[in-house]
């Protein structure tokens, strides 16, 4: 699956943020509350050296009671022995909340007139707790929000940096080679585009001229053909007429006359195709399909007689498309012609014009057609045979500088050609 | 009849000369546009055969001349030119028939005969041969004075035969006379023996004697034997 540009930037930005969130979280919730924590103990110690150094010298066995009595978080206690100073966590029960709550407490040795005591100083935690869910959705809300910018400055920033980008591929993707128009690109600010926008116009300036240079030599080259073959022509028509030809020669120049006019055809297509590349025939008007067909009917009816060949008819009356004249006549032309030629004896053909669509269905061979390079310049279905292979790419070019579409279908033994206006 | 050719390429000249140069027909060639203009100032020509591309010039200067001397020639182009704004440009200035290379010499000559008809018989364009009588403005065929049923068609396949008559006329030739415009694509020539077939058929049950010769691998032929 493809994506667009500004689509990956973005996802790959949400991944890593998503990514960074879900790390840093409780790296921070653990950091923070280690921080209170220590906090607290430093608080606690400093308690303690405050008790021993101010407190404790002062005191003597019936104060503790007192002391006891005053002091909730301050507890001295009678011990045995001497021991280390532990800070470690625990819970009590607070009678006010009614609940059990955490806290960091000390429990210490200390000597008051001489007697050992253990000394225990506890601080509530629950306030970290909150303190620590604050911060966090601080955090939170904090990385979201420069989330969401990041995210939308980015969208915007990318749209109008890549802006120029778009445009060119857009000009790209509606650029032909065959039409005569030229790509026109503006310069931009961004060096990068700059260079492609450079690049590709020079690339399309060399195929433009190669293009050119092709199709100028295709037409000269049947346009100088044509003298040549017009000395060969009378040459052979000369020749016929002379009286001491054998059997043999005669055999010989029958062949040279279907080769010449042979030759003569392919010439005449490619000129024809030719010079619909160069746009001559670009000027249309308003035609009766119609009358089209019904004009030169007879004629074909005639070719479809040496293959005893029956042609149906169905077609709306005055159905006008907008196209050249002369093209519009080649087009059926080489429809019928295409048809009569691939058909078979005793055949049928039926041609359907209605609802924008001109179809010529014709019996024929008893397998579907290759579509692949069906329409290409000299592609024939059977090589052997003397038409020129140009037929079909006359047809596919004359729909293709109308905008109309070619198809073609098998069915039920019939191969139709469909044009779509 | 005096025929004037100005064609630069020697080859085709030479063959096309020697095609029409028959019976009452004369050819002249000249290959350069000055000759062709002397020629044209000397003497009277029945019909102009003009090339437009010429090593001293444009076959189109030639044409203004021949209406600037108010000149009746009836003048055929014969170019490799084939677009359809050079055509009207020669008919502009004043050609009566163009002719796109390569051409059969045997329609070249039937354009001739048809065009001189049309200069020098007013109104009364009438083709005889022996007992056919041909009518091309009314497009009747009379047989021994009989009026015979004719499709279009086959009157033109019979002045065309008729026009070449002696030459060997190749199935071809035939097919693309026949088929005009659509020749470029045809490339069955088989409804040419059919229509050779009904006229022939026609004629011969209308009393006229065979003129339609079968020339074996080559065509056919309009024989007065």
């Amino acid at each position: 699956m493809t994506k667009n540009l500004l689509h990956t930037t973005l996802s790959v930005y949400l991944l890593y943020s998503l990514l960074i969130l879900l790390i840093a979280a409780p790296v921070l919730y653990f950091a923070t509350q280690q921080l209170y924590l220590q906090e607290a103990d430093d608080t606690l110690l400093l308690h303690k050296k405050e008790f021993i150094q101010y407190v404790a010298p002062t005191m003597d066995k019936e104060d503790i009671g007192a002391w006891n009595k005053f002091n909730r978080n301050r507890k001295i206690y009678p011990a045995e022995s001497l021991q280390n100073d532990s800070i470690y966590n625990t819970t009590y029960y607070d009678t006010l909340d009614a609940e059990l709550e955490p806290y960091r407490e000390l429990k210490a040795s200390v000597t008051i007139q001489d007697r050992i005591y253990t000394y225990t100083s506890k601080i509530n935690l629950v306030e970290s707790e909150d303190i620590i869910k604050s911060i966090g959705l601080l955090f939170f809300i904090t990385i979201s929000v420069l989330l969401a910018g990041l995210f939308f400055i980015t969208k915007r920033l990318s749209l109008s940096l890549w802006k120029p980008f778009y445009k060119i591929l857009q000009q790209i993707e509606t650029f032909e080679i065959d039409k005569t128009q030229t790509l026109q690109f503006t310069p931009g600010r961004i060096e990068e585009f700059n260079r492609l926008r450079i690049s590709i116009q020079k690339l399309i300036e060399r195929n433009t001229s190669i293009y050119a240079t092709q199709k100028e030599f295709i037409e000269n080259a049947a346009h100088e053909l044509q003298t040549p073959l017009a000395v060969f022509q009378a040459k052979i028509d000369s020749l016929m007429q002379r009286t001491d030809v054998t059997q043999g020669q005669s055999e010989i120049l029958d062949s040279l006359n279907t080769a010449v006019a042979r030759f003569n055809r392919l010439n005449k297509n490619l000129l024809l195709l030719s010079k619909m590349e160069n746009a001559v025939y670009s000027d249309k008007i308003t035609i009766s399909l119609t009358n089209y067909i019904h004009k030169n009917l007879d004629f074909f009816k005639e070719q479809a007689n040496a293959k005893n060949i029956h042609i149906k008819i169905d077609i709306e009356k005055n159905m006008g498309i907008k196209l050249n004249p002369i093209l519009a006549d080649i087009l059926i032309s080489n429809l019928f012609l295409n048809a009569i030629k691939h058909n078979i004896q005793d055949g049928e053909i039926i041609i359907s014009a209605k609802k924008g669509n001109l179809k010529f269905s014709n019996s024929g061979q008893a397998m579907p057609l290759k579509q692949e390079h069906l329409f290409n310049r000299f592609s024939k279905v059977n090589p052997s045979e003397d038409g020129t292979g140009l037929g079909l790419s006359i047809i596919k070019k004359i729909a293709d500088i109308n905008h109309f579409k070619v198809s073609y279908h098998y069915t039920s033994n019939l191969h139709s050609f469909t044009i779509t206006f | 009849m005096k025929l004037l050719l100005i064609e630069d390429e020697k080859e085709l000249a030479l063959s096309i000369q020697k095609y029409l140069t028959h019976k009452d027909f004369v050819c002249e060639w000249v290959y350069k546009k000055q000759d062709a203009i002397e020629k044209i100032s000397m003497y009277e020509y029945d019909c102009i055969l003009l090339d437009l591309m010429l090593p001293d010039g444009n076959g189109f200067e030639i044409l203004k001349e021949i209406k600037d001397q108010n000149k009746s020639e009836g003048i055929i182009i014969i170019s490799a030119k084939e677009t359809l704004e050079t055509k009207i440009e020669g008919f502009r200035i004043g050609a009566d028939d163009y002719l796109t290379k390569p051409f059969h010499l045997s329609e070249l000559l039937v354009r001739i005969q048809a065009l001189i008809r049309r200069k020098n018989f007013n109104g009364n364009n009438i083709v005889v041969f022996n007992e056919i009588n041909i009518d091309i403005l009314s497009k009747t065929v009379r047989v021994n004075n009989k009026l015979i049923d004719t499709t279009k068609k086959e009157i033109d396949l019979l002045l065309y035969l008729i026009g070449n008559e002696n030459r060997v006329l190749s199935k071809s030739a035939i097919a693309e006379h026949l088929s005009g415009d659509m020749a470029d694509m045809l490339d069955n020539h088989d409804f040419v023996y059919a229509h050779i077939k009904n006229l022939k058929k026609k004629l011969n049950e209308a009393g006229s004697r065979d003129y339609i010769k079968s020339v074996y691998g080559l065509g056919y032929k309009w024989k007065n034997d």
